[in-house]
């Protein structure tokens, strides 16, 4: 079975008397330990299409199947639950809290899922020592560098043991060489087993991935990369 | 998430902006400090009313009081005799649960002349039961006898105050033997009451007198219905009643005869547990006397302590009305500021919804926030009111001191928190309803 399942999924923005086919019709698979990226120029849909899959909203009608769970019609507090469980959230802006330290902005997700205290402190402490920031877990987020930042974000996205990994440009906001740490991090997740699908309008980047989604137009083009960069 | 998660995510984001939350509370600070002072006030108010109360007859004293007919009645008004010495007789001879009846005239505006000081003062005409009824001491000499009565002598027992008005030159000496006149006739003082006055200014002139000092005016004086207890002369009241009341004359200056009108009748109840059944007696007694008119009713110390009570109850629901707007105005000012940080923190609860908070989740947060800041600003509001009232107790009179009785103190402080929950509400739901998608892409 695959982990992740869409079939025929629309999504649909009504603004004043105007109907805007953001998603019209995408249908794909995703197995489990994949590497997958999803491009597209902006407004194609991308942008929806990762909202859905990281379970921010649901589609107008079609089916999406995250690990064996039916979210289509999931109400705010499942889907709450399954962000929690199911997904990893890496954003291009990072979205640290600014007032926690390193430790206390990766223990968040464990929060709200009734992780008692000193589980969270361990298992924070454990997804900083994996991204390699143990040195700096009582500092501030301002007080790191933008790579370090993405690092503390992707201990975040770990912590709870998601199943998917979903990045939102994790490279747009940094240097080309602290980009490309980034992207080696991701492979080495990957490659630890870990399903990563990221979300970008940069071609090199995409290239990193072995299974592309293209969106145009609201509708979805798959393709394998044969030989990905790593 | 559990709520003392909550409840550190709250205190952390108070610490953060000190002085933001500081400014918040002062609202309710304000708030809760007025509202108890002004409960503290109002005890205080009642609490020496019911003392001074006490201090001129307690709940066992009860007035005979003069009433209008009632309109079928009122061609037959004339056939009652009024309160009369025969009311007075026939109590304390018919009715087992009075203990001591005083029947007393007023003779008003009297004057009281020795030499050339002279005082106008009310003089009653009283019995020997006058004593206890009005809780009266003689602190030199003594007061009147039966003997007084039947022989209708002419002596007289005064206050302290009269001693310093006729004898201004001594006014701490007890003048027995020596002659005073009322109205022009010559008394022989037998007695001297006691001073009365308030706890508070008896200390107040003690701790004057052992400094070496002289109490300041107001304190020797005493006040109000000290004041006039003070000033008291009593005579027997059957030499009232010959000396004075024997040939009256009415307004054409035509002769009517003596008048045995009382005006007062005093009694006493000996057993405060059978008030209601003594007062029924005491009615049943004065219908056979007053003929059936029911032209009497009853004044009770009850009534003036009904009458304090419901007076200070006034004063605690207007004062309680004003703090209490103080309070819901410091609770605009959490809502206020609740809103503005969080369209702060827009983006932090975007973060929150994606990695898994439920809309209850932000919802919790934000009310524990706002339940903090009005828990720590009742609690800072308790501690300011404690200076508050030593302010207060400075400069309100030593009886009505306010006190805060420990009710006050739960009401006031469960407002406040009652305020911070209420005034969380409304921005706790705006927080909750946030898109998180919007949330997030919040700049």
């Amino acid at each position: 079975m695959p982990l992740v399942s869409l079939q025929n999924v629309h999504k649909i923005y009504r603004i004043a008397d105007q109907e805007i086919r953001a998603l019209d019709g995408v249908s794909f698979e995703l197995e489990a330990g994949e590497f997958a990226a999803i491009t597209g120029p902006s407004g194609s849909g991308k942008s929806t299409l990762m909202h859905l899959l990281g379970c921010l909203d649901t589609p107008t009608t079609g089916r999406i199947v995250l690990d064996g769970i039916d979210v289509s019609q999931a109400d705010s507090d499942r889907l709450s639950h399954i962000r929690n469980r199911k997904i990893g959230f890496v954003f291009q802006s990072f979205n640290l809290l600014p007032r926690l330290n390193v430790l206390q902005n990766v223990e968040l997700p464990m929060i709200y899922s009734g992780v008692s205290a000193r589980e969270r402190h361990q298992r924070a402490a454990e997804a900083v020592e994996l991204v390699g920031l143990s040195d700096r877990v009582q500092n501030r987020p301002l007080q790191l560098s933008g790579g370090q930042c993405q690092r503390v974000a992707i201990a975040r996205a770990l912590v709870n043991h998601p199943p998917i990994l979903l990045a939102d440009e994790p490279t747009g906001n940094l240097d080309s060489k602290t980009g490309a740490d980034i992207l080696a991090l991701f492979h080495d997740l990957n490659r630890q087993g870990r399903t990563i699908i990221l979300v970008t309008h940069d071609a090199q980047i995409a290239a990193h991935a072995r299974f592309q989604i293209e969106i145009h137009d609201g509708r979805a083009a798959t393709r394998r990369t044969p030989h990905p960069v790593s | 998430m559990n709520l003392l998660v909550g409840l550190l995510i709250g205190l952390k984001e108070i610490r953060a902006h000190k002085f933001r939350s500081f400014l918040t509370m002062l609202g309710v600070i304000l708030g809760v400090a007025s509202l108890l002072s002004m409960f503290g006030l109002t005890a205080g108010m009642t609490k020496g009313m019911r003392d001074t109360l006490k201090s001129v007859g307690g709940v066992e004293q009860v007035r005979v009081v003069q009433k209008e007919v009632s309109q079928d009645l009122l061609p037959l008004r004339d056939v009652s005799p009024g309160r009369t010495l025969v009311d007075a007789m026939a109590i304390k001879k018919g009715s087992v649960l009075i203990s001591h009846v005083s029947p007393e005239v007023n003779l008003g505006g009297a004057t009281v002349s020795r030499g050339a000081h002279t005082a106008r003062i009310p003089v009653v005409g009283a019995t020997e039961d006058f004593l206890t009824v009005n809780i009266h001491e003689v602190a030199a000499g003594r007061f009147l006898s039966a003997l007084d009565g039947e022989r209708a002598q002419r002596v007289a027992v005064i206050g302290r105050e009269v001693v310093r008005e006729l004898w201004p030159e001594d006014p701490e000496s007890n003048p027995l033997g020596q002659t005073v006149l009322i109205n022009g006739r010559p008394f022989t003082v037998v007695g001297i009451f006691n001073f009365y006055e308030r706890e508070a200014d008896r200390r107040r002139r003690e701790i004057a007198r052992s400094e070496g000092r002289t109490p300041s005016k107001s304190t020797r004086d005493g006040w109000g219905m000290y004041r006039r207890k003070n000033q008291t002369v009593a005579i027997p009241l059957r030499t009232l009643f010959v000396e004075f009341k024997s040939g009256v004359l009415g307004p054409q200056n035509e002769d009517q005869g003596p008048d045995h009108r009382l005006t007062d009748l005093v009694l006493k109840v000996g057993d405060t547990d059978r008030f209601e059944e003594a007062l029924s007696q005491v009615a049943n007694i004065l219908n056979f006397t007053h003929r059936g008119i029911d032209d009497f009713g009853f004044d009770t110390r009850e009534d003036w302590f009904d009458r304090i009570e419901s007076s200070a109850r006034a004063a605690r629901i207007s004062g309680g009305l004003i703090a209490s707007i103080s309070l819901l105005v410091g609770g605009i000012g959490i809502t206020n500021i609740m809103l503005a940080s969080i369209s702060e923190r827009v983006r932090e609860i975007g973060v929150r919804r994606a990695v898994g908070a439920r809309q209850r989740d932000i919802f919790a947060q934000i009310l524990v926030e706002s339940t903090v800041i009005g828990f720590i600003g009742g609690l800072l509001g308790l501690a300011f009111s404690v200076v508050l009232l030593r302010l207060l107790v400075m400069i309100s009179p030593a009886e009505n001191a306010p006190f805060v009785e420990p009710g006050a103190v739960l009401i006031s402080f469960g407002f406040a928190v009652v305020v911070g929950v209420v005034s969380g509400i409304y921005p706790a739901w705006r927080a909750s309803t946030l898109d998180p998608i919007q949330a997030l892409r919040y700049e």
